[in-house]
């Protein structure tokens, strides 16, 4: 049995997935509105066909004949396939359908229950997908925890018991951090037009080192990344006149689309083509958002190019009083918005709910209540409706339960590998400061992007960093910035 | 498997669809969206996608499904739903089944092969560049046509991929009449001296072309909620799913030609906006043929987008927006200019009368290719020849001669005379619409369309591909494919400009 063979098939299907994220994007991006139900048909027959050809016992005969390759990269491909071949093969084509199906109706549901701030009309699409959830935990053998089973789909070997042992330590940390420095900072007044924020947004894509060439960013409601195949990164914005969150939204997406663009060519059309795990893509987001982007020496170079390019909102704003402005600590209601210290509590309420509401202590009609309860105790908000409480995000409505951990991982995880970074490499701050950002870029290339997924994600951070999944640099961080 | 046989069929017939629709968006996407570096990685998805397309649709089962719904067929009414759908999946799995899968794979290669070659030969000027891989398509012509029974005529195997069941036999009598009838007209207006055109040609900002392009296809149809317009250096239309319209137009700052693109690629855009729904994931969910498409692009670019109510309507519009180019170029003048007839080099920028020609020529020299009465290393001259022959007109280099068109190039070959041949079925149909509205020259007049698409979805759109092509132009127009309408509607509407 060869891996030529292995890659071919998968490269069909890399090619199916393609297809997939084209019309995922192309939906989001460019779609007018009446082609969803086509679009709608479109994608799950490119999903069945996928799934049905990818749980073959013909793959499962390609990865028995494969057992022990000595070439790393071919190891790891197998290895990977086993264990996404394993787990698709738990998984009924109806119930992985069905997934899919209920995915994309409930994401519409959601949508409509959101602009009317109905969280009645969106509750039933919510049992739903918790029952297709439960069935789909079944599918697995049995674990200490069913949200492990969840949990492992984004973040391979990650644990519910070692998630709560680091969000119960950051919990410690960030609610004293944030109740004694709430409110320091002004707050930036807009208007901040369009057309110049996109401009200012190009500049600093420029210098972080997009190409017009492979890149491309476009507006939509929702802020994503996308990379349909090699070369071709994608990503998208929204810009607000209101305020500049479009200028961090957009460096948090360069982090996704820059780690997905480095990622070794030869790893193309294989499941080893992509960010090692969800943690490790949002260490890079936020790495590039918020070490980098709202950080001094940042400032220090582009501050004195955005200021001219409002000229009413920024004309008397001092760059101190500005750099302390986009990182001041304001407990809010909205999750996208928040910053960097309040993010997480945002994270840990939604954890706490996602569980219980798997394991049933908590009924989906008595969560808004819930939430807005735990929005108060944690964060000190009230939340007026549930537009702005619990019908914020679209995840729960796509299926995506046990995901929300992993963006607080991955705060965590971006100031371990920073750490690391700042130790190797000399006068970061200093290049920062003239706008200069390919030093970070390489190291970050060399040691994290190149390897795609040909780690597991706890082994690459241990590579790269030689220790396990550790909050305390991440807190250290925090506590330093705003002391 | 669960299901009747005709179920089934129609499953599998969605997912055939499905993933045809998914190649139809990686194209657009390509060409509209795509970074230029996600090229390689592209060609790579749309192979697999639409090798699986293939596969599926000539999968056995398909046709043991076939096999098995005869008796269906027989008893359904001809014009049912079940019965057009199994007649026509037959008809084109049974061509489907005759190629070899390892041909369709040297067709595929070769047509990209070829296109990339002929941007090179063209920006060059250089024929010869070309020239092995035009050979090398002949050579694939030859075993496709290989593949299938033969027939009266090497070359209706070649135009049936276009136009289904259509003969060259009955191209050729079509063509005949046209050349008879037009090449007197060409020379009677070239003796009738000039009009003047050049206010067409200056400074026209495109974003207001694409604005003003907008205001009239809204008013022909077009809405945000299943439409939108993009810009591409080559106009056209595409469908990723139902209620989903898409079109490209170009905007040249030099000329306005970029609304009478707009106008065409709306109308293959509500040609297919138009077919009944309930046909959607079929091979019925679309226009018939190219030829039948072409008339309905030509409808709204000529019969509607160049005629003179439509101008009484839009004419101070446009003139309000380029007053610096137009202010002082009355309606009656622009109306002439913009119908000007003037023998030229470039099929694409060809007037109303003069494009035919240049199909005519096209029809006639790949015939002779096909039928190994001309060599490709003769080609240019033969086609220089002809261009002096037809058109009057001496081509200086290869580049504005036998390398203008990426058809040949590609592999297409039969495609060309579909562009005449709606040209002439545009004015069969237009004139029983006429019949049934009355006079529309009022309506358009006032900016007024929706009479004519009405009629025009609810009598041809709507059909999708039910029918045979001729069924469906016979249905519609009463009569077989027929010359004279258009000819007629030439004369008239040119005979101002006959001295």
């Amino acid at each position: 049995m060869s891996v030529a063979r292995l890659r071919e098939t998968l490269g069909e299907l890399s090619d199916l997935g393609h297809a997939e994220a084209i019309a995922d994007w192309d939906s989001r991006v460019s779609m007018p509105p009446e082609g969803a139900e086509a679009r709608s048909n479109v994608v799950a027959t490119l999903t069945r066909i996928a799934h049905e050809r990818f749980v073959s016992d013909e793959i499962g005969d390609m990865l028995d004949g494969l057992d022990g390759l000595e070439d790393e990269t071919d190891a790891a491909l197998v290895r990977l396939t086993r264990r996404e071949w394993e787990r698709a093969r738990r998984v009924p084509g109806e119930l992985a359908a069905e997934l899919a199906r209920a995915a994309g109706v409930s994401v519409a549901a959601w949508d409509k229950a959101k602009a009317s701030s109905d969280f009645a009309a969106f509750a039933p699409h919510l049992e739903r997908q918790l029952e297709l959830k439960q069935r789909y935990i079944q599918c697995f053998p049995e674990v200490d925890t069913a949200y492990d089973v969840l949990l492992d789909e984004y973040e391979e070997g990650m644990t519910t018991a070692e998630v709560q042992r680091v969000f119960d330590r950051l919990k410690e940390v960030l609610v004293p951090l944030i109740a004694s420095r709430a409110g320091d900072g002004v707050a930036l007044q807009g208007p901040f037009p369009v057309d110049r924020q996109q401009q200012a947004s190009r500049l600093v894509l420029d210098a972080f080192g997009w190409d017009p060439s492979t890149w491309r960013i476009d507006e939509t409601p929702h802020p994503f990344a996308s990379k349909p195949g090699l070369g071709d990164i994608r990503l998208t914005t929204h810009t607000d006149a209101g305020d500049l969150t479009s200028l961090f939204s957009t460096m948090h997406e360069f982090g996704h689309g820059v780690y997905e663009f480095d990622v070794d060519e030869r790893l193309a059309r294989t499941p080893l083509g992509r960010g090692a795990s969800s943690a490790l893509h949002e260490s890079q987001s936020r790495t590039w958002e918020n070490l980098v982007g709202r950080g001094r020496a940042f400032w220090r170079w582009f501050y004195p190019q955005l200021r001219p390019l409002f000229p009413d909102a920024l004309g008397s704003v001092d760059e101190e009083t500005f750099v302390r402005a986009v990182s001041a600590i304001r407990p809010g209601l909205i999750r996208g918005d928040a910053d960097e210290a309040t993010y997480g509590l945002h994270i840990i309420l939604r954890f706490e709910l996602e569980q219980e509401l798997l394991a049933g202590t908590l009924a989906v009609r008595d969560l808004p209540e819930t939430w807005n309860a735990r929005m108060k105790q944690y964060l000190g908000v009230d939340v007026p409706d549930d537009a702005h409480g619990v019908l914020q995000d679209m995840h729960w409505s796509i299926g995506l339960l046990g995901y929300f951990p992993t963006y607080q991982l991955g705060n965590v995880i971006s100031v371990q590998i920073w750490e690391v970074a700042r130790r190797d490499l000399r006068e970061l701050d200093e290049q920062f400061a003239r706008g200069e950002f390919g030093q970070l870029r390489e190291w970050l290339r060399e040691h994290v992007y190149r390897h795609g997924s040909i780690y597991p994600p706890r082994e690459l951070l241990r590579r790269v960093t030689g220790s396990e999944l550790d909050p305390e640099p991440y807190l250290g961080y925090l506590q330093t910035k705003f002391a | 498997m669960t299901g009747s046989p005709f179920e089934r069929l129609r499953e599998r017939l969605a997912e055939v669809s499905d993933l045809t629709k998914a190649a139809t968006l990686l194209l657009w996407d390509q060409r509209v969206m795509m970074p230029p570096g996600g090229a390689e990685a592209r060609a790579e998805a749309l192979a697999t996608v639409s090798r699986l397309a293939q596969e599926r649709f000539i999968d056995d089962e398909v046709g043991q499904l076939l096999q098995e719904l005869r008796g269906l067929e027989e008893s359904s009414d001809y014009d049912s739903f079940e019965a057009s759908l199994i007649r026509t999946t037959r008809r084109e799995y049974e061509k489907a089944v005759r190629v070899p899968p390892d041909l369709v794979g040297d067709m595929r290669r070769a047509s990209a092969l070829g296109l990339s070659a002929w941007g090179a030969a063209k920006e060059h000027s250089d024929f010869e560049q070309l020239r092995p891989h035009l050979e090398a398509q002949l050579e694939l012509r030859h075993r496709y046509v290989a593949c299938f029974p033969p027939a009266d005529d090497t070359y209706d195997v070649l135009l049936d991929d276009y136009e289904p069941l259509m003969k060259t036999a009955e191209v050729r009598d079509v063509f005949e009449q046209l050349k008879q009838e037009l090449v007197p007209l060409i020379e009677e207006i070239g003796d009738a001296g000039e009009i003047d055109d050049s206010f067409l040609h200056g400074d026209f900002d495109t974003a207001t072309q694409r604005q003003l392009g907008i205001e009239i296809v809204r008013a022909f149809g077009y809405t945000d909620d299943e439409w939108r317009l993009d810009e591409t250096a080559h106009p056209f239309m595409t469908t990723p799913g139902a209620g989903d319209i898409r079109l490209t137009s170009n905007f040249r700052p030099g000329d306005l030609s970029s609304l009478f693109a707009t106008m065409h690629e709306f109308g293959h855009g509500v040609y297919e906006w138009g077919v009944d729904r309930a046909l959607a994931r079929t091979p019925l969910g679309s226009g018939v043929s190219l030829a039948v498409h072409e008339s309905q692009s030509r409808t709204w670019e000529n019969l509607v987008g160049r005629s003179r109510p439509f101008w009484r309507w839009f004419y101070p519009r446009l003139q309000q927006e380029f007053a610096a180019q137009l202010g002082t170029v009355d309606e009656e003048a622009f109306y002439r200019a913009v119908n000007k007839v003037q023998p030229s080099l470039i099929r694409i920028d060809a007037d109303e009368v003069t494009y035919n020609m240049h199909i005519i020529l096209r029809f006639e020299l790949e015939q002779d290719l096909i039928g190994e009465r001309l060599e490709v290393a003769a080609l240019p001259e033969a086609w220089n020849a002809r261009m002096s022959q037809y058109l009057g007109v001496d081509v200086p280099d290869a580049a504005h001669g036998v390398l203008q068109d990426m058809h040949w190039a590609g592999g297409a070959l039969g495609y060309f005379p579909t562009y005449a041949l709606g040209n002439v079925i545009s004015v069969q149909i237009w004139e029983r619409a006429v019949e049934d509205l009355g006079d529309l020259d009022e309506r358009f007049g006032r900016g007024e369309f929706g009479d004519l698409r009405d009629w025009l979805r609810e009598h041809l759109y709507s059909l999708g591909a039910k029918f045979t092509p001729q069924e469906t132009i016979e249905r519609v127009t009463g009569s077989r494919i027929d010359a004279k309408p258009y000819v007629r509607y030439l004369r008239e509407k040119l005979a101002p400009q006959v001295a």
